[in-house]
């Protein structure tokens, strides 16, 4: 300590160490950050990541390829079919399998509706923790209107694993249509209702406008993908520029800001609602007829009704059911544009049935450490602001 | 540029650093000896025509089973944001040494999957900042996704001590605590 | 005033102070008995009406892990609406919650965190294990998952699905409840708190 010369006491330059997580209602699960503040400012931001390690990569080498999928999808919970088309494109760009338009254009639906759920509960979980309540609970209601969708067609909730190899499960029924429709016309005034509640709020632009600043070449160098890439002014959609599952169909726009802030990262993913919504309008529209998954017998099973007629479906049911898919020996990456950016497989195959290596290319994983660099220098009650705008999900972080 | 003239442009520029080239689904691969891994790719991302400014992923693989020299392998995947082109360069790693220098003075976006590497593989990173566990706790023992790594459940590292289940456990495993 | 006067009124005077030992001494019996009957009656009825008040206001840590957590915010939402049976207030402290929902896969660095959170809050605490990787590894039998978290923590309720519906979890919050009631002034609810 020393005397200033107004005779005030002065601390010698010293800093704090604050843990923050892995249990914190902030952090989206279980990440943990080692914070050094100097007062109020955080000098440097240490992340410590692995409390969900699940060991799937690991477990996927271990089982047959249908049996990845179900786990693929409990990687990025948020984001389960677009999870599960990642996996499905790689093993189909292996096989060479050609996938049925009506097959494509239902995985585009399932995956916007999943982009569109996921994006309501970041918004709902980030509003909520820079601290305003409301929209939490109306994207929650919202969203639960896309659950009940996943329900009719797949049964369940949220874990759909909807997309298999060679096409989708089942085919789509008249309910789910006439739901999407519906949803169709009702969601657009919810999205403008949460506009009304955040976009021109004073607390909120303050709390958002100005913080977590990465420029463009900092957003590319530090591997930042989807809507936080975007938000700093990069033109970059694996949609636009690699285009899989036939989105080069669908008219569509890649909102692009060049704040590279927080706000703009929310002014990005609520137009992107939208964007989403409007390719499932088309797709649903022009939705076309035939197969929902490959006819080639060696990848998905023969119709019901051929097994009592055909020896060969008789076989290849036999065969696809106790062996599985066999996959050519190779390796290949296809990526996908997720919710949270760049979903890939990198998958080598050493013609069995099993796949020999799985690898996920993880937006959440690649963005944690730019995420911590965004940190440094910004106030801590900005930390949670950041955290929820680069929208991390643990599950596919730790894998 | 197509995955064809992405390969001849590269061999054409390194000749000697390439080790061999393949066209996969019509992806473009390079493989590379570690020594020089960084020189590629400060000629990938500094190359006006080629312009690899983005690391999308690092990947590991061990080829054991396999049986092929060298054992080990890193996969960098790259884009070019402007050029909208890909490509994948492959590293092999000896087993007795797996060594490979960083790229995350060229790509910041490598420090972690590198670190992933070390954690999961015990690659060495030569240059990385920080060489320690990413994933798992910090006194594990092994590298997982190594092959000869099992996959069957470890002993439990923690057991609550009322309940006769975890009693149970203790019994099972009597060199825990 | 004579001596026989003098005398008899000694004699009342004892004969009233005999009065007051033996009201007071009947008083203390009353008293004595009645506490006999506290002890009785009251206490157990007591445990019942803490029991009670116990079970309609459990308040849950947000202990969220992983994708049973995003099921465990829908239950607190308005459609599913965990208030109609006073489990809606999630602490984010564990020190004021005393329902642990472990609500996800436990991996083997996470363990011994969770058992720091669940020593952490206050007696009596109630834990339920949701989803199948909680209670028993699910899918993942694994070098890195603990294989069902009844191995860290004490479990009450098991939930089981992949994840399960917020149904099931309110379904598992009614078992849990029903579970208090009937611990309720029982020597199993005194050693919660011991």
């Amino acid at each position: 300590m020393s005397v200033t010369e107004q005779g005030l006491l002065e601390r010698d330059k010293d800093t704090m160490t604050l843990n923050m997580g892995p249990q914190h209602p902030s952090t989206h699960g279980v990440f943990r950050v080692i914070l050094e503040m100097d007062g109020e400012v955080v000098k440097t931001a240490e992340p410590e990541i692995g409390y969900l390690h699940t060991g799937i990569e690991k477990n996927s080498e271990n089982k047959r390829y249908l049996h990845v999928i179900p786990m693929t999808d409990r990687l990025d919970y948020l984001n389960p079919p677009g999870n599960n088309l990642a996996f499905c494109l790689a093993t189909e760009k292996l096989l060479g399998v050609e996938i049925p338009p009506r097959a494509q254009a239902l995985r585009v639906i399932m995956c916007e509706l999943a982009r569109i759920a996921s994006h309501l509960v970041w918004l709902g979980t980030h509003a909520l923790d820079i601290g305003a309540m409301t929209v939490f609970l109306y994207c929650w209601r919202e969203r639960e209107m896309i659950l009940d969708l996943n329900e009719e067609i797949s049964g369940v909730r949220m874990m759909t694993s909807y997309i298999r190899v060679g096409g989708v499960a089942k085919d789509a029924t008249r309910r789910w249509l006439d739901g999407i429709c519906d949803f169709i016309d009702y969601f657009p005034a919810k999205v403008d209702e949460y506009g009304a509640l955040l976009t021109k709020n004073p607390i909120w632009m303050d709390r958002t406008q100005g913080i977590g600043v990465f420029s463009k070449e900092e957003a590319i160098n530090w591997s930042l993908s989807g809507p936080a890439l975007r938000a700093s002014g990069v033109n970059w959609d694996i949609r636009k520029s690699r285009p899989y599952s036939g989105y080069e169909k669908y008219d569509f726009e890649v909102p692009i800001h060049d704040g590279g802030d927080i706000y703009d990262r929310y002014r990005v993913r609520v137009e992107e609602m939208r964007q989403s919504l409007e390719i499932i309008d088309q797709a649903v529209r022009d939705l076309p007829a035939g197969d929902y998954k490959t006819p080639d017998n060696k990848v998905s099973l023969p119709p019901r009704e051929t097994l009592h007629t055909s020896m060969e479906a008789l076989i290849h049911h036999f065969k696809l059911v106790s062996e599985g898919i066999s996959v050519p020996k190779g390796e290949t990456y296809v990526p996908i544009e997720g919710p949270r950016g760049e979903v890939g497989f990198y998958i080598v195959s050493d013609g069995t049935n099993v796949p020999y290596r799985v690898k996920l290319r993880a937006p959440s994983f690649m963005a944690i450490p730019g995420m911590c660099q965004m940190m440094t220098g910004c106030y801590i009650a900005d930390v949670v602001g950041i955290i929820g705008s680069i929208d991390i999900v643990m599950g596919e972080v730790d894998r | 540029m197509t995955g064809e003239e992405i390969i001849a442009k590269v061999k054409s520029s390194l000749p000697d650093a390439i080790q061999d080239t393949a066209l996969p689904h019509g992806d473009a691969v390079v493989f590379v000896a570690p020594d020089c891994l960084q020189k590629l790719a400060a000629f990938l991302k500094d190359d006006p025509s080629l312009k690899f400014d983005y690391l999308s992923d690092v990947s590991g693989v061990d080829y054991l089973i396999e049986e092929r020299e060298p054992r080990f392998e890193a996969v960098y995947l790259l884009y070019s944001i402007d050029h909208s082109h890909s490509i994948r360069v492959r590293v092999g790693i000896d087993e007795e040494n797996p060594s490979v220098p960083t790229v995350s003075e060229i790509w910041k976006g490598a420090l972690y999957p590198e670190q992933e590497l070390f954690d999961m593989f015990g690659f060495h990173i030569a240059g990385h900042p920080k060489m320690e566990r990413l994933i798992m706790p910090k006194e594990w023992v092994g590298h997982p996704l190594r092959k000869d790594y099992p996959l069957t459940t470890e002993p439990i590292t923690f057991s609550y001590n009322r309940d006769f289940k975890s009693e149970l456990v203790k019994s099972k495993s009597p060199n825990q605590e | 005033m004579g001596l026989i006067e003098d005398a008899a009124e000694r004699l009342g005077d004892e004969v009233s102070n005999l009065k007051l030992n033996v009201k007071d001494a009947v008083e203390a019996m009353q008293y004595e008995y009645s506490g006999a009957l506290y002890d009785a009656v009251l206490t157990t009825k007591l445990g019942k009406v803490v029991g009670w008040a116990q079970k309609n206001a459990l308040w849950p840590a947000t202990f969220g892990l992983a994708c049973c957590a995003i099921e465990m915010m829908a239950m607190a939402n308005s459609r599913w609406d965990a208030a109609r049976f006073g489990a809606e207030v999630f602490r984010a402290s564990p020190r004021q919650a005393d329902l642990m929902i472990v609500s996800g896969r436990v991996s083997q660095k996470m363990a011994p965190i969770l058992k720091q959170i669940y020593d952490q809050m206050p007696e009596p605490k109630w834990v339920m294990s949701m989803g199948a990787c909680a209670s028993c590894g699910g899918i993942f039998n694994n070098y890195s998952i603990v294989q069902g978290v009844d191995r860290v923590v004490p479990v009450d309720v098991y939930v089981p699905g992949c994840p399960p519906g917020p149904e099931a979890l309110l379904y598992g919050l009614i078992k849990l409840q029903e579970k208090i009631m009937a611990e309720a002034g029982t020597d199993k609810a005194k050693k919660r708190v011991a």
